[in-house]
């Protein structure tokens, strides 16, 4: 049982879902906090979907639990704690023949959102869709639509932001727009859940990735899962050939070493510092002209932790 | 309950920007509409007799003269307003399913073909609330039209009908049939056709299992009163009223039980 922390927003513990002798997600566990983003990763038919929407009181667990504030989701309580998500389901699903102002003040009241015409113009005006707001939803092109299922998420102002795949089939320009707005939901304090395959999206968004293939294969901050993949290395460019130079690092002990050129890639442990290596370049008569942390991409990691036999 | 009026709404919205849906319906009821003046008015004109004239009719017009509200009718008028009367069972039971039926059935399927679904139920709606406002979302413009069609009818028997025959259509029995019977039996039909629609894969299923549970009635119990086996009294119009009610209770029930979210959500494709 995950213990729940008394800042945790939302608790899914031991999530686990069968459809007949399929099992579709299994013992999966995490939280979120206020203020955090985090990213779900995986395969196609991983579980994502399936664990978003048991997180939305969509579909319940076969066995294990989400809690939503400290409450449990059941048949009984989904309804009324559905109140405090907003849900970016994979595709947009707005009712093409009303417009999008229509398609908003529908959802607005069924939130039974204050005054759902200023929530409205509010969501319209932040999304940029002001001028489209008699448009008929079918008119839209993709992204506007994505636009519009955004601000219809967000209408209701939930605590715990729910997305899958936010970025799917948009431009570029849209898929900034996207991020931007994600960074903002971090600020103002939600709990944002990502589901996606762009993993350039995730890096530069999540603040803790999961990488999900039925089970939880990994959980932690993108930087610490590059670390505990692939350890942590840095690259020397020299002004000059390296061969000397890494055949004095290997003599020397520091066997984990690779070139390119005048370009050295070491890895870093306990006993070898960043400090330690350039002293003893320097004093082999290496001159260095650049000093950088070599990160690996998350997509390494990701491939990386779906390599593993399951 | 406070969710049900918006999701009408919206299903009226939509409707409306498709009024072709209702063509079928609108055609029904015309059909429905003439065929009475078929056998009461343009039968007998080209014909150059006088329905009256027959012994056909003779024992309908003494059970319909028996009424107080018919004595004052010519023996024709007396058999027009038999003809006309029950003829009106036909003509609300027809457009109002079949204008409500091809919405409904296409209710639940249609939002989850247009990938609408999953959003909604991502909100506190709950099924009774979805399911209420699908069936009533249907039920108003069926009714609207039975509405229309009737007083098209009533219209149109002041018009070519003799004096008199016209107001019998306005008894509180025939009323109470267009207005609370009618409306009672479309929301039974509209609550099968939902539940049709919450369980299988494509709207003309749907419409077709609604529409045979409450249409196969309807007609049969046409046919029974122009043979004469049922007379619709006002206390029988009451007594089936009651068992519809007690039908779209039941229903509506049944209804939400068999509206599974999960394999909505997870098997349809």
């Amino acid at each position: 049982m995950l213990r729940v922390r008394p800042e945790s927003t939302l608790t899914a513990s031991r999530l686990t879902r069968r459809f007949d002798t399929r099992l579709a997600v299994d013992d999966v566990s995490f939280e979120l906090v206020p203020g955090e983003i985090f990213a779900l990763l995986g395969p196609n038919g991983a579980g994502k979907t399936t664990t978003l929407r048991m997180l939305g009181g969509l579909i319940h667990p076969t066995s294990g639990s989400v809690l939503l504030n400290h409450q449990t989701v059941t048949a009984a309580t989904a309804s009324r704690l559905r109140a405090s998500i907003g849900f970016l389901t994979e595709t947009p699903g707005l009712w093409e023949r009303l417009t999008v102002r229509q398609n908003l003040t529908v959802y607005a009241r069924l939130h039974s959102v204050a005054s759902p015409a200023l929530a409205v113009d509010r969501m319209l005006d932040l999304f940029g869709m002001s001028d489209r707001a008699r448009d008929p939803a079918g008119e839209l092109s993709k992204g506007l639509k994505q636009r519009v299922a955004l601000a219809r998420t967000l209408l209701h102002d939930p605590s715990i932001v729910l997305l899958d795949e936010p970025t799917a089939g948009l431009d570029p320009q849209s898929a900034h727009d996207v991020r931007d707005l994600v960074l903002r939901l971090r600020d103002e304090r939600r709990a944002v859940l990502l589901s996606t395959h762009n993993l350039d999206e995730v890096d530069r968004v999540a603040d803790r990735v999961a990488v999900l293939r039925t089970r939880l294969v990994a959980l932690d901050t993108p930087a610490a899962l590059r670390t505990r993949l692939f350890g942590r290395r840095i690259r020397i460019e020299l002004g000059h050939d390296a061969a000397s130079h890494v055949s004095m690092l290997r003599a020397s002990g520091i066997n984990d070493v690779t070139m390119h050129g005048a370009v050295i890639s070491v890895a870093l442990n306990e006993h070898i510092t960043v400090a330690g290596l350039v002293r003893r370049l320097i004093e082999s008569g290496a001159a260095i002209n650049a000093v950088i942390p070599e990160e690996r991409s998350l997509e390494d990691v990701y491939l990386r932790l779906l390599e593993a036999p399951e | 309950m406070k969710r049900i009026p918006p999701l009408v709404a919206k299903e009226l919205t939509e409707l409306r920007r498709s009024p072709s849906i209702f063509l079928p319906a609108v055609l029904t009821g015309a059909a429905a509409i003439l065929y009475p003046f078929i056998i009461a008015i343009i039968v007998p004109y080209f014909a150059g007799e006088r329905l009256s004239d027959s012994g056909d009719f003779e024992l309908a017009t003494q059970m319909f003269r028996s009424q107080p509200e018919a004595r004052g009718l010519t023996p024709e008028g007396a058999i027009q307003a038999y003809i006309f009367e029950y003829a009106l069972v036909l003509m609300v039971g027809l457009t109002t399913v079949t204008g409500s039926m091809a919405v409904a059935a296409h209710s639940v399927i249609g939002e989850k073909q247009a990938r609408t679904l999953e959003p909604l139920l991502a909100t506190p709606v709950t099924t009774f609330e979805l399911l209420a406002a699908k069936v009533l979302g249907a039920a108003l413009p069926g009714i609207a039209l039975m509405v229309g069609c009737f007083t098209i009818y009533v219209g149109a028997v002041a018009i070519f009908a003799e004096p008199g025959v016209w107001f019998m259509m306005l008894t509180p029995r025939s009323l109470a049939l267009v207005f609370v019977m009618g409306p009672l039996a479309a929301l039974l039909g509209l609550q099968l056709a939902v539940c049709a629609s919450s369980r299988v894969n494509d709207a003309r299923s749907a419409q077709q299992l609604g529409a045979l549970i409450i249409v196969l009635p309807i007609a049969a119990l046409q046919i029974a009163q122009f043979v004469g086996g049922v007379v619709l009294t006002a206390g029988i119009i009451l007594g089936i009223a009651l068992l519809l009610c007690a039908g779209n209770v039941v229903l509506m029930s049944i209804a939400i039980r068999l509206f599974d979210r999960e394999s909505i959500l997870t098997r349809w494709k």
